[in-house]
């Protein structure tokens, strides 16, 4: 064989028994367990150096290789009509629009970065922007949007004072990123609880606009034999060495310093310079019709990203790590799995490297800009499927590359737990005090203390801001008319009370959310939240959460066919517990993206006139379950909202046909806090600034308090009355009963008999909760 | 007549260099982005635009860095030829750090501080109405006298200051005060949230002496078509698209640079 290992470098594990191995492995901080190194040597038909035991410590880690969660992720739909790319790469791509032949699509890329987010809260939130932003601009787009769903621990509970910390540090983390490299934040949503306390979920979505003829895919091109590896940025460092390791293990208090040389330094400045530089690169590439392979390097660097992009083209590679710029003297294990930030991977035929180097070195001149930063290149893409890397003259690596790249996967057992949940005999309520109780609990109170941080207008091209409406919208292509919206969701206490359900109703409100703009939900990504997998009874709860996020998206079609919703982009993260082994709630965290042909016909939830009437769609249930009114009276209960497949499509359907007959005022779903909640926040409009009151008049058979705060799925619209007859047409169509509640008048919120409370009330009460939360 | 030519100048960290070259664009200017070490001859451009974001990484302070870059010292010549430079959010800081503006004494006068505001520290974005000031700015001449107009804002330096004695009192006298943060009616009340960031004299954008460089934090280009407007409501995408109020500013920068 050529290129034969270095023999100083092999670690002889063969001949260790399994505590010699176990001590080694810890002192050099390998989190592989025994049978997995084992599993090496066998692969290799000898033993690995130090560095190829880094690599496949890093590519058979739980972040890298999804090994527990592969198998059940084919129960996901990924394809689909409007599908461009599903979840192979970097990110997914669903079809927007096509004009004038040329067809546009939405890329849509969503992660988490929750341990380093809990221990290093400001750079940990801040490199997961910087992570999902790579994702979405190595497909070759352009980013225009980001969403940040949080999970915060309770914020009067046990550990209030960090809980307080960490969500500020995390906000000014997502702004001090997204901010200065001119995206803008345009969804995302806010829940605390005492389930988060000791980690929390910081999740992170980015969308981009690209032409489908400008897609660049993250693997080698055709005949990519004799091409260049080049990486471009920051220089190479210790930092964020074992990031990947770090996300598939459990927090430990003990670990806490070590832990924080896991997490990655974010560097927007450079950020910014490097995507102008590489939008540069695109259109130098197109203007010269060069193929090129382009990918993000995010989770165990260097290593994870040249040996996939020459894989996925079915490719070998050969390194020289001397060739690797970088900012300190590091062994060879570390320049390839550190993950410094803001680099990426390129490969290109070796004409292209100079106008590379030229954009890159000289025409934003990186080495300015940053210390250490450049463009790069380190090797050349082999026919002969290896990996081979070299250091300081000696063969570092040299194993098959699809060993490197194709993980393992376990089949992990599951086991329903045994629970024992139960409704709350509550005594009616003082309704004037409930309701504001209800608008103030930081679950549903304005979240303007969190977004008013964040850019929202840089690029121009929000139309529907974060506050104004249940979803962002966007008009992303210069004078057409097309929108893209945007919308996160998913109630960690209704995971809590059944994953399964948990999961379908994010699946179901984020849908929702984006219909109740008027935009037709089109694609999805799913972040799933959960513990240790490794215990039966957290599997479990994964198991349901993905079985939940399929049906959900295989049962309310794409509109027009009876296709799925496409799930084209997501990510898993494990062992979100603390030492103590108390997970977090399951959640499976979803963001929705909707087409809307016409931005025009789009509205949002601010009441818009007096003396129109207030619909109901989506019968009130008594499923309280996980609800904010039961979370004010302490009491957690059993029964949890759950989605009617057929029902709720039927009812999303209505909605977006009678928005686009232009027959609605505002619209607004009903989630966290229930139909009195959402008409309060329709009153009060994103601002807070709203002057029209509503009179309602709510015929239920479920006493008034259930009637009030039950958050089964529903919609309430506003109607000019003389459209009221058209809407009931578009509802019997589709089989979905309207119920008149009441009208807009006055200037109170008032159920008669029950509530009477002027605006100026609910508006104290809905603005102060969440910065209540944050001081 | 020959198409007024701008650049829209990028330095490292500028973030609103397209839809600020897109506003150009809109009023039927030509504009190019330019890098901060562009080889291109900057005299053959009628007029510059700097737009916001974060040059330098705010190093120092904000807009220190950029206002020493050597392309600074070629927009300062060609502003003093007269042509027109507008200067928006960092690019504001930008010019108030050269000393450009106000430009009264060839010298540093003022200085955009930190945000005071009551709600939120740091960075802040929201929409606010300006006035438009009686002033002899260039770029305010396609507005009417006293307009009203909502416009964003979003920065964590934007509140003009100064320690030299006199000198608000002088930039009265001189009509530089081009911009005045106020509310849906008018009033310049300077209270939060009407005066967004404690600015001294509710003061949102000043001019230089002759009215040809204007130093603003709101960003006209972001409300440079309605459907930028916030309080969405449904209207056909024709009146979506039509010109908001933020393109009145390049309008008149088009029709300045013709008239010379």
């Amino acid at each position: 064989m050529q290129n034969p290992v270095d023999p100083e470098q092999i670690v002889h594990i063969s001949k260790m028994g399994d505590e010699e191995l176990l001590k080694f492995m810890k002192e050099n901080g390998i989190s592989l367990k025994i049978s997995e190194a084992r599993l090496i040597s066998n692969k290799l038909g000898r033993d690995p150096t130090l560095t190829e035991l880094y690599i496949f410590n890093s590519e058979w880690s739980e972040h890298c290789s999804y090994k527990s969660s592969k198998n059940l992720l084919k129960m996901l739909p990924t394809t689909g009509p409007n599908v461009i790319q599903g979840p192979e790469e970097d990110a997914g791509i669903i079809h927007l629009t096509t004009i004038d032949g040329e067809r546009y699509g939405v890329i849509l890329a969503h992660e988490s970065h929750n341990h380093p987010s809990q221990v290093v809260p400001y750079e940990g939130a801040a490199t997961g922007i910087g992570g999902i932003v790579r994702d979405v601009i190595c497909m070759g787009g352009r980013i225009i949007a980001s969403a940040d769903p949080l999970r915060f621990g309770d914020p009067k509970g046990k550990f209030a004072n960090r809980t307080k910390y960490i969500a500020n540090a995390v906000v000014d983390g997502i702004s001090g990123y997204t901010n200065p490299i001119g995206v803008p934040n345009l969804g995302g949503d806010a829940y605390f609880n005492s389930s988060f306390d000791d980690n929390c979920l910081v999740n992170v979505v980015s969308i981009g606009l690209v032409k489908e003829k400008d897609i660049i895919h993250s693997r080698a091109p055709e005949n990519a034999e004799g091409f260049d590896v080049i990486i471009v940025g920051k220089g190479t460092d210790n930092s964020g060495f074992g990031g990947a390791s770090f996300a598939s293990l459990v927090l430990d208090e003990e670990d806490e310093e070590s832990n924080k040389g896991a997490v990655q330094v974010p560097d927007p400045f450079l950020k910014n310079v490097l995507i102008r530089a590489t939008e540069a690169a695109f259109r130098e590439a197109k203007k010269q019709g060069i193929e090129v392979g382009f990918k993000d390097m995010g989770a165990a660097g260097i290593m994870c990203s040249t040996s996939e992009i020459a894989a996925d083209g079915g490719f070998g590679v050969k390194l020289d790590l001397d060739k690797v710029h970088t900012t300190m003297e590091i062994p060879s294990f570390i320049i390839m799995c550190a993950e410094t930030q803001e680099r990426f991977t390129w490969v290109v035929p070796p004409n292209f490297t100079p106008t590379i180097l030229k954009i890159y070195n000289e025409d934003f001149e990186l080495p300015n800009v940053a210390e250490g930063a450049r463009a790069s290149v380190i090797g050349k893409v082999t026919k002969e499927k290896q990996y081979i890397i070299k250091h300081k003259g000696k063969v570092v690596c040299n194993a098959p590359i699809d060993e490197v790249t194709s993980g393992i996967v376990y089949d992990r057992p599951y086991k329903e737990p045994k629970r024992n949940f139960k409704e709350p005999n509550l005594p009616e309520p003082d309704y004037n005090e409930m309701v504001l109780k209800v608008l103030n609990h930081p679950n549903v109170a304005s979240k303007i203390p969190i977004y008013k941080h964040y850019d929202t207008e840089v690029q121009g091209l929000a139309v529907i801001r974060p506050g104004e409406a249940d979803a962002g919208l966007m008009n992303p292509i210069e004078n057409h008319a097309v929108g893209v919206a945007l919308a996160t969701d998913s109630n960690p206490k209704y995971g809590r009370l059944d994953p399964y359900w948990g999961a379908g109703m994010a699946v179901a409100e984020a849908m929702r959310n984006v219909a109740a703009i008027g935009a037709v939900p089109s694609g999805l990504t799913d972040c799933l939240c959960y513990g240790n997998p490794e215990k039966p009874e957290v599997f479990w709860q994964f198991v349901e959460g993905v079985r939940g996020v399929a049906d959900a998206a295989k049962n309310i079609w794409l509109k027009g066919t009876e296709d799925p919703v496409p799930v084209v982009s997501g990510n898993v993260s494990f062992y979100n517990e603390n030492a103590f082994g108390k997970a977090v709630d399951p959640s499976a965290i979803i963001n929705c993206v909707g087409v809307i042909e016409d931005v025009g016909k789009a509205i949002t939830m601010k009441i818009k006139s007096e003396g129109s009437g207030l619909y109901l769609i989506g019968e009130r249930k008594d499923e309280l379950g996980g609800s904010v009114y039961y979370e004010v009276n302490g009491e957690l209960g059993a029964n949890v909202p759950k989605v009617d497949f057929e029902k709720e499509r039927a009812m999303i359907y209505t909605v977006i046909d009678a928005i686009d007959k232009g027959l609605v005022l505002s619209c607004h779903d009903i989630s966290d806090g229930g139909l009195v909640t959402a008409i309060a926040e329709m009153i009060l409009g994103g601002e807070a600034d709203g002057k029209i009151g509503a009179e309602i008049n709510l015929k239920s058979e479920l006493r008034a308090d259930k009637a009030f705060f039950s958050e089964s799925s529903g919609f309430v619209l506003e109607l000019d009355e003389k459209d009221v007859k058209e809407v009931e047409n578009i509802c019997k169509e589709h089989g979905v009963e309207l119920v008149k509640i009441g009208e807009t008048k006055g200037e109170s919120l008032v159920v008669k008999g029950l509530v009477d409370l002027p605006i100026e009330k609910l508006k104290q009460s809905w603005t102060s909760g969440v910065k209540e939360a944050l001081r | 007549m020959k198409k007024p030519k701008a650049a829209v100048i990028l330095f490292p960290g500028t973030n609103c260099e397209e839809e600020t070259a897109r506003s150009c664009i809109s009023v039927g200017m030509d504009a190019d982005i330019l890098r901060w070490n562009t080889k291109e001859d900057l005299s053959s451009y009628d007029g510059f635009v700097l737009p916001g974001g974060w040059s330098y990484e705010d190093r120092v302070r904000a807009g220190a860095v950029a206002s020493k870059d050597r392309i600074m010292e070629t927009i300062k010549k060609e502003a003093k030829g007269g042509k027109p430079v507008l200067g928006i959010c960092n690019g504001a800081q930008i010019l108030i750090e050269t000393g450009i503006v106000p430009g009264i004494k060839n010298d540093i006068q003022m200085a955009l501080a930190k945000n005071i505001n009551p709600l939120i520290s740091g960075y802040y974005c929201t929409w606010v109405n300006i006035k438009n000031n009686p002033s002899n700015c260039i770029f305010t001449k396609s507005l009417g006298k006293g307009e009203i107009i909502p416009i964003p804002i979003a920065h964590g330096e934007g509140r003009f200051t100064t320690k030299e004695e006199g000198l608000l009192e002088q930039l009265i006298k001189n009509s530089q005060v081009v911009f005045k943060y106020c509310d849906e009616k008018g009033e310049t009340i300077d209270k939060f949230p009407i005066n967004p960031n404690g600015s001294i004299n509710n003061i949102a954008g000043l001019c230089n002496p002759e009215g040809n460089v204007l130093a603003m934090m709101p960003h006209p280009e972001r409300c440079c078509w309605n459907r930028q407007l916030p309080g969405f409501e449904r209207k056909s995408f024709q009146e979506m698209n039509d010109p908001g109020p933020g393109r009145k500013l390049f309008q008149a920068m088009k029709e300045y640079i013709e008239g010379r």
